[in-house]
């Protein structure tokens, strides 16, 4: 079986330097202004109830991914665990946009925006920008098993400080490839509990999709055949209602036309 | 032109034959069937049907997607949609009575359709001998139009949608709204296939480029029409243009 890759992403460890986003867009070489990671904060109560968190904003690269489903190009597809992107493929329907319940990809200068995994950096034994970059190691890269063990070793430490600590990503849309460790309730990072992939979204890709091209070319393949017997039963028709017409011209008009007529 | 009571189902070749002046018969004399704005508006939904049909296949049949790359199918798709949404707009303002008439008569039906719709499979496989005497319309051109109407909608709102909620939709919207957009233009895709089929079928494609049929067409498949247009007195032809013309 192939090798499943995920991120894990601590909250608890991140320092919000944007060190991560930096490195990406560089790694990456993004245009002015685009950034597949974004980090904010998240900040509650005051005095002594102050609690604050940085987050993530970033593809989570769920295994059911709904963005794969909804591409018409095979610009987006799953590698190893990851949600891939050819970019050269892309027409900018922009149907990823609307299919991902996190609201990732975007559409930049005719083309998604989203995060690549670094894939040409994985493919070589390397850790992606981010995974490599974090000064205060908030970020890991690797096996899936190996990754959501340290993610639940790290939540079983937390629980002390932070009663509501959790791995967000286990199983959600058939587990994603970039586990969270919040240290709160999911509702709190603004994340959804239980996102769903929509059931229609697999029926227009496995049913209607090649039903439509499909019934087409069948229905224009069976209309051409149709239509050698029909044009000869038709040209019959013709020839009888053209014979009847002269037939007619002959019995009201002259002999001489009559034996014209004959001859055909 | 309309009688309330049925036709009785021409059995012999000979009842096919109106009375008319016989020299006309043999001359192939043509009946103007459109006005040239009408073949205009035909063209030009022509032309963008099928720069929507393309360019949204490119998105629909995998091995063709190279075709989007890039995005400029996705311009020459919405040019194309701009187009075919403004052709209702455009038949409606240089032509409200017909275009009223049209809609009008594709939603109407009466005994005679019904009649018509009993012989259809024969009429697909190019026999006209039993079918009742048909208007201007034939039913089966009434049940496409109408089929055209409610579909042009569905796809034009669903395309609407994509066009300018993009990123609003959601999931579930996404899913629901190209699922419609997609059946919707599968049915409009599958009725052009019949049209151009029964367009060649029946050698009707001068109404669209001349604006003119022949009268052996007029007379085997809307001979109600074709009677209507009958001029009074014979080789009044110009007549005839500017009666259907008006």
């Amino acid at each position: 079986m192939a090798t499943r890759y995920a991120f894990s992403i601590d909250l608890d460890r991140c320092i919000g330097c944007q060190a991560c986003v930096v490195s990406c867009q560089a790694g990456n070489e993004l245009a002015d202004g685009e950034a597949y990671i974004h980090v904010g904060e998240q900040i509650r109560g005051k005095g002594s109830t102050l609690w604050g968190s940085f987050d993530h904003h970033r593809c989570f690269h769920c295994a059911d991914a709904p963005c794969v489903a909804a591409c018409p190009t095979g610009t987006l597809t799953k590698w190893n665990g990851l949600t891939v992107v050819d970019r050269e493929k892309c027409s900018a329907c922009g149907y990823c946009t609307d299919a991902c319940p996190f609201k990732v990809p975007h559409i930049v200068d005719n083309h998604v925006s989203k995060c690549v995994a670094c894939l040409d950096q994985v493919k070589e034994g390397q850790a992606p920008w981010c995974a490599r970059t974090c000064p205060s190691q908030a970020i890991h890269f690797g096996d899936r098993e190996t990754i959501l063990a340290e993610a639940k070793a790290k939540v079983a430490a937390l629980k002390a400080r932070h009663p509501n600590a959790q791995v967000y990503g286990e199983t959600q849309l058939g587990g994603l490839g970039l586990l969270m460790i919040l240290l709160d309730a999911p509702e709190v990072y603004g994340l959804p509990v239980d996102p769903k992939a929509p059931a229609a979204m697999q029926v227009w890709q496995n049913v209607v999709q090649p039903a439509s091209s499909g019934l087409s070319v069948l229905a224009a393949g069976v209309m051409g055949l149709m239509f050698v017997f029909a044009r000869r039963q038709h040209g019959k028709e013709r020839a009888e209602h053209e014979r009847v017409a002269k037939e007619e011209v002959a019995r009201k008009t002259a002999q001489p036309e009559l034996k014209e007529t004959q001859h055909d | 032109m309309t009688s309330a009571t049925l036709a009785p189902a021409v059995d012999t070749v000979a009842d096919l034959t109106p009375a008319v002046d016989p020299v006309a018969v043999t001359a192939t004399h043509l009946v103007r069937r459109y006005v040239p704005a009408q073949q205009v508006i035909h063209w030009i939904g022509v032309i963008s049907f099928f720069m929507l049909l393309l360019t949204g296949v490119a998105l629909l049949f995998p091995p063709l997607s190279f075709l989007a790359k890039g995005g400029t199918s996705g311009v020459v798709h919405r040019i194309g949609a701009v187009a075919f949404i403004l052709l209702p707009a455009l038949y409606m303002l240089r032509m409200p009575r017909k275009a009223l008439e049209l809609v009008r008569e594709s939603f109407t039906y009466g005994r005679e359709d019904w009649e018509w719709f009993k012989h259809m499979p024969g009429y697909i496989f190019g026999s006209t001998r039993n079918l009742p005497p048909q208007g201007r319309l034939n039913a089966g051109q009434k049940l496409h139009h109408a089929a055209t109407f409610l579909m042009f909608n569905s796809v034009a709102i669903s395309g609407l949608l994509m066009w300018f909620a993009k990123g609003q939709l959601g999931p579930d919207g996404l899913s629901a709204i190209v699922i419609v957009h997609d059946i919707s233009m599968l049915g409009l895709s599958v009725m052009m296939i019949g049209h151009v089929y029964f367009t060649f079928l029946y050698g009707a494609l001068s109404g669209m480029v001349t604006g003119k049929v022949s009268e052996e067409y007029a007379r085997m498949e809307h001979r109600k029409w074709y009677e209507s247009l009958q001029p009074e007195t014979p080789g009044a032809a110009e007549k005839t243009e500017a009666r259907s013309a008006e």
